[in-house]
């Protein structure tokens, strides 16, 4: 068993038109046994950038909170907000930081920038960022999650398409995961807001 | 073969150790507190490698009650969890890790809103409504998804975990005779016998 | 009895001063005039480039200095003190770079020099430097010109100056200077206000002007994109400005 699937999860992120979502599972398990259902995996970094974290739960937590410290401070210092693109190279050269004994987690990035454009990104456990034009997909449900958004995804989805259709990708990718699902959460990041939904899923 | 387990309540968190200090085969002792009373409203349980978890949560112990004495009032329940996992976070990464498995629990002293924290030797941490550690996880789990429900009073609390233990009992391979069962609460913490 | 507080270099008098820094001052204005002029679409700084032999070669020396892609400076004091604190600046931005992946605002670059300066007001065991500079860029908030001080000190200008015929050259600026001018405009107010101040006649080999403005590139990716750009003109170029003048 690898140590990126002792606590399971499924993060996806997609771009809309003038928007971009991203969606989590919920469960925290150790292996097969699950012990929290409202567990979380994608945080904010700013208002219009959330990035979500796959992979080991402790690690999850270390770089969340690693990435707060290090958004704030840029915020305190730089007098204005980070933009996804430089967000996510700070991502990613923290992670490069310990390429020999490294975090196990693969970070996802989704956001919009000054000019409202939809950025999403993912990264591998030492930062090598991917940066597709559709949808992004991560966590031991990754190979599920990957065939149902290739089904249903389309371009240039308004934020409510956006969300049902990322909302439906999550939900059915889990079910063929033992170890993700138990609920999800989905952010839609707009121009206007972030909409945050929680979804009930299958409990087993 | 250690066992842990923790459940909230209405105003209360009730907590129990099993008393057994094993070495391999050989039981070393049959009346061990495996929990150490961090401030007057949150306590600590541990297991885990013998030595790492007593020196550590004397650790903790100590640093805890350091707090009270730089800045005259107590961290709170989840205070001390963050407090705790970033300890055990840093020491993941270190030459020579703790490995201990935690349960902290702990109340509010103004409102009793309990809170239960169920941490693994990983640092990972997740606030839980009832919690257990070890093989009892496996066996006691799902006794506790079935019972468990919000504003439980310590009569039905103490019933619940009297059911877990009715089935480690019943199921589990190791003999656990006696637990060390406690109960934190606005009043402080205090030992129960059930 | 004159020395009793100079145990320390960093230690502060009676009277509440840090003499070090006043005479830190009093070597930024012995030294070499420099201008800094803000205009509407980018920013000059300029200085004169003195030799004292006609034997020297002029190339050899370098007063407006590029930090990185988008800022850079120029010092009126001490030559080898600016290089450290050039050193340092060129070095940071580029740990900057490596985190970000992106150019340092100019404020950034100002925050971290100055307290490199500062720390020398504090630290034992150094003198401040003998230097004051103004550091030029453009950012995405546009044009901006900073002056750092030996303090650590720092101050945002429409126009400035630092060196020996600051005073002078201030003058110079206040009646000169308008908020509308245009880089081109900034450029012949930068070596008109250096003119003034100038010992015999004004050739390409004798000043140094750096100016700071937005570059149209094309990104790896083919995105047509703007982006601040610092640059040092050349002679030809300067030459140019000169026979316009």
């Amino acid at each position: 068993m690898s140590i990126m699937e002792y606590n399971g999860g499924a993060i996806i992120a997609m771009k809309g038109k003038g928007c971009v979502a991203i969606a989590a599972d919920r469960r925290f398990g150790v292996q097969a046994l699950t012990l929290g259902t409202d567990f979380q995996k994608v945080f904010p970094a700013t208002d219009k950038i959330y990035f979500g974290l796959a992979g080991l739960a402790t690690d999850v937590q270390t770089l969340s909170e690693k990435f707060r410290m290090k958004v704030d401070m840029y915020h305190l210092r730089e007098e204005r907000e980070i933009t996804p693109k430089t967000f996510a190279h700070m991502v990613s050269s923290t992670l490069y930081e310990k390429r020999f004994g490294g975090y196990f987690c693969f970070p996802t990035i989704a956001g919009l920038d000054a000019k409202n454009e939809p950025y999403i990104c993912n990264m591998d456990g030492i930062g090598c960022i991917t940066t597709p034009n559709d949808f992004v997909v991560s966590g031991t449900a990754e190979n599920q999650l990957y065939g149902m958004c290739e089904a249903l995804w389309e371009p240039d989805l308004e934020p409510e398409d956006l969300f049902e259709t990322i909302s439906q990708a999550l939900m059915n990718g889990v079910d063929r995961d033992a170890i993700s699902g138990w609920g999800g959460i989905v952010h839609v990041i707009t121009p206007e807001g972030v909409i945050t939904r929680t979804l009930k899923g299958r409990m087993d | 073969m250690e066992v842990l387990l923790g459940i909230t309540g209405k105003d209360f968190v009730l907590t129990a150790s099993d008393a057994t200090v094993a070495r391999g085969i050989v039981v070393q002792k049959r009346g061990e507190d495996k929990s150490r009373a961090l401030n007057k409203h949150n306590l600590m349980l541990f297991t885990g490698e013998a030595g790492d978890t007593t020196q550590f949560a004397e650790y903790i112990q100590c640093n805890t009650q350091l707090y009270r004495m730089r800045n005259g009032m107590d961290l709170s329940t989840k205070a001390v969890a963050s407090y705790v996992r970033k300890e055990l976070a840093t020491s993941l990464r270190s030459r020579n890790p703790y490995t201990v498995n935690l349960l902290i629990g702990g109340v509010d002293p103004k409102t009793g809103t309990p809170s239960l924290y169920w941490l693994d030797y990983l640092s990972s941490s997740v606030k839980l409504n009832y919690a257990a550690h070890g093989y009892a996880s496996y066996f006691c789990m799902s006794t506790m998804d079935r019972y468990w429900k919000e504003g439980l009073s310590l009569d039905e609390a103490v019933n619940l975990l009297k059911k877990c233990l009715e089935e480690l009992k019943v199921r589990f391979i190791g003999n656990l005779p006696k637990f060390v069962v406690k109960v934190t609460d606005v009043n402080g913490i205090r030992e129960i016998e059930i | 009895m004159g020395d009793r507080y100079s145990f320390s270099l960093t230690t502060f008098s009676p009277s509440g001063k840090l003499v070090q820094i006043e005479y830190a001052l009093a070597a930024v204005n012995k030294g070499v005039t420099s201008v800094g002029l803000k205009g509407t679409n980018g920013i000059v700084i300029a200085t004169e480039r003195k030799s004292h032999t006609p034997l020297l070669e002029d190339n050899s020396i370098e007063k407006v200095s590029t930090i990185c892609r988008n800022v850079g400076m120029v010092y009126s004091g001490m030559g080898p003190d600016a290089r450290i604190l050039l050193d340092k600046a060129r070095k940071s931005a580029q740990e900057y770079k490596r985190v970000y992946l992106e150019e340092p605002s100019v404020m950034i670059m100002v925050k971290e020099i100055a307290s490199i300066m500062q720390e020398f007001t504090q630290s034992g065991g150094v003198r401040p430097f003998g230097v004051s500079l103004l550091i030029a860029g453009f950012d995405e908030t546009g044009p901006s010109l900073y002056q750092v001080d030996p303090s650590g000190s720092y101050w945002a200008w429409k126009a400035s100056a630092i060196g020996k015929n600051m005073i002078n050259a201030k003058t110079f600026l206040e009646k000169r200077y308008s908020e509308t001018m245009e880089l081109e405009d900034a450029v012949h107010t930068a070596i008109l206000t250096l003119k003034e101040g100038y010992e015999g006649t004004m050739v390409e080999s004798g000043i140094e002007i750096g100016i700071a403005y937005l570059e149209n590139t094309t990104t790896k990716e083919g995105d047509k994109i703007q982006q601040g750009r610092f640059k040092k003109l050349s002679e030809p170029e300067i030459k140019d400005y000169l026979a316009n003048l």
